[in-house]
């Protein structure tokens, strides 16, 4: 499952343009109060995919969760 | 160090009487590295290529908006505080500043505003086609992003026509031409320290302060009225900051994309095969809409100032050096476009910066301007109203601003 990436979002940097909820909106929703992206699902994604979204994340608030190593960003269990 | 190879000129507001000057941004692209253009007493360096373009705007620390001002020439400190606004800040200010307003502007929240929006665009072609075509400006091209914005913004559309107007003066004051005397609209403030230079940005805070203080004592659910309660609440919005946020959307939120659907149908006149081709499909696609944003490139140019002394290209940046990001140069870039002089629908990559190159001044309005060239062509396909300019457009001597005052349009 290397192929898999695990993201997150830096609130500090983002500014709620709402990108990420365009591309992945099963992950991905810009609170309405906060006005910055919110993680409303396990925020694993094909790398590809992972990475074509944070290229467009304008803020950069989208990373790679570099906290987390490629086993352990594998999608949850649903056996 | 030796000095750097010279730019032709792009400055020149005269040159865009003709059009974007592209055969000078390909000599500009094809030349390793950067090109420095002078400037007044100093210059700046050229970026015209799509990669280089991508860089600037991806690093705001490196390359800054609030240093200076984004336009190519430097502004006092004085007129930089009067003027700060989302476009010439950077974190923490720009960060606090967007938040105000980002989520009315977000795709969930712009798709709620498809039905006003088609709305004001079938009323705008059904009298279009009634009158057998005309300016496709005056009659199309402005009234509907003006409407659009202002209902979003929750300002009374029946002032539209008065805001267009003060639109159309600011364009000016981005020529070296501007016509209105500097005490016109009552105006007493030094011109330095108002957006375009123009007495018409005087008129429009003054319509904004009225606005935002009838929504203080009267609040509704809108744009607006939320500025207005961040002001008064937690110093999260100065007096000056709502002034200049008001300018900018109202302003932004209109005249860019009234160039966009401008240019739009003249590329339609020129590439009849393309309009065909719309019609066979029967759909407007979202690769038609990012082709019209590309071709049209409604904003020219933004500057940065660098932060630090850095290398772009292989060519050396100094701390202080003024970087200007020509968009319509990387929007036809040939290492990221095939046929880049082609107006074609079907691009299936098509990564223009006519929102500018991605960082965090991509363009507040993006998806609310996509909407509304998607609803509009949908619109004119339900219609089969197929354009054909008569004449030549009139453009505006601008090199900032894509701008074109009027275009004859013939239905056939």
């Amino acid at each position: 499952m290397t192929d898999q990436m695990r993201l997150c979002v830096d609130a500090g940097l983002c500014i709620g343009v709402g990108q990420c909820e365009l591309l992945e909106p099963e992950i991905f929703r810009v609170d309405d109060d906060t006005g910055t992206s919110t993680v409303i699902s396990a925020p694993i994604l094909p790398s590809q995919r992972a990475e074509a979204l944070v290229d467009q994340c304008p803020s950069g608030a989208i990373q790679i969760d570099s906290d987390v190593s490629p086993t352990q960003a594998r999608p949850p269990d649903t056996g | 160090m030796a000095s750097p190879a010279t730019s032709p000129d792009i400055v020149s507001p005269a040159i865009y009487l003709e059009g974007i000057p592209h055969s000078q941004f390909s000599e500009i692209m094809a030349h390793p590295g950067l090109l420095w253009h002078p400037y007044q007493d100093g210059g700046f360096w050229v970026v015209s290529r799509h990669a280089d373009t991508k860089t600037v705007s991806k690093q705001p620390k490196l390359f800054s908006s609030a240093v200076g001002h984004t336009n190519l020439w430097d502004l006092k400190a004085d007129a930089l505080e009067a003027r700060r606004s989302i476009i010439d800040t950077d974190a923490p200010d720009h960060t606090r500043l967007r938040r105000l307003v980002s989520k009315a502007f977000t795709p969930r929240n712009i798709n709620l505003w498809e039905n006003v929006t088609r709305e004001i665009a079938c009323e705008l072609l059904d009298d279009f086609q009634y009158a057998g075509g005309g300016d496709w400006v005056s009659m199309v091209a402005a009234p509907l992003p003006i409407r659009v914005i202002l209902s979003v913004l929750g300002v009374p559309v029946s002032d539209a026509d008065y805001l267009v107007e003060l639109s159309n003066y600011l364009v000016e004051g981005t020529t070296d031409q501007p016509s209105l005397a500097a005490d016109a609209f009552g105006n007493t403030t030094d011109l330095d320290l108002l957006p375009f230079g123009s007495p018409a940005s005087h008129a429009l805070f003054e319509y904004g302060e009225q606005l935002g203080a009838k929504r203080k004592s009267d609040p509704k659910d809108d744009v607006v009225t939320q500025l207005v309660m961040a002001e008064e609440d937690g110093n999260r919005l100065s007096a000056a900051e709502y002034r200049n946020l008001f300018h900018v959307l109202v302003f932004a939120g209109n005249e860019t994309t009234r160039t966009a659907i401008a240019h739009g149908a003249m590329a339609f006149s020129e590439f009849p095969d393309q309009w065909k081709r719309l019609e066979a499909d029967g759909e407007i696609s979202a690769p038609a809409v990012e082709e019209l944003l590309r071709w049209a490139t409604p904003v020219l140019h933004m500057r940065r100032t660098a932060t630090d002394d850095t290398e772009l290209s292989g060519t050396s940046i100094a701390r202080g050096d003024k970087v200007v990001m020509w968009y319509p140069a990387a929007n036809r870039d040939p290492a990221v476009y095939d046929h880049p002089f082609d107006f074609d629908i079907s691009r299936e990559t098509n990564p223009h910066f006519s929102f500018g190159g991605g960082g965090p001044h991509f363009c507040l309005g993006a998806f609310l301007a996509r909407m509304e060239i998607r609803i509009l062509l949908e619109e004119m396909l339900n219609r089969k109203l197929a354009l054909r300019q008569v004449g030549a457009a009139d453009r505006v001597a601008s090199n900032f601003i894509h701008g074109i005052l009027s275009v004859e349009m013939e239905v056939k």
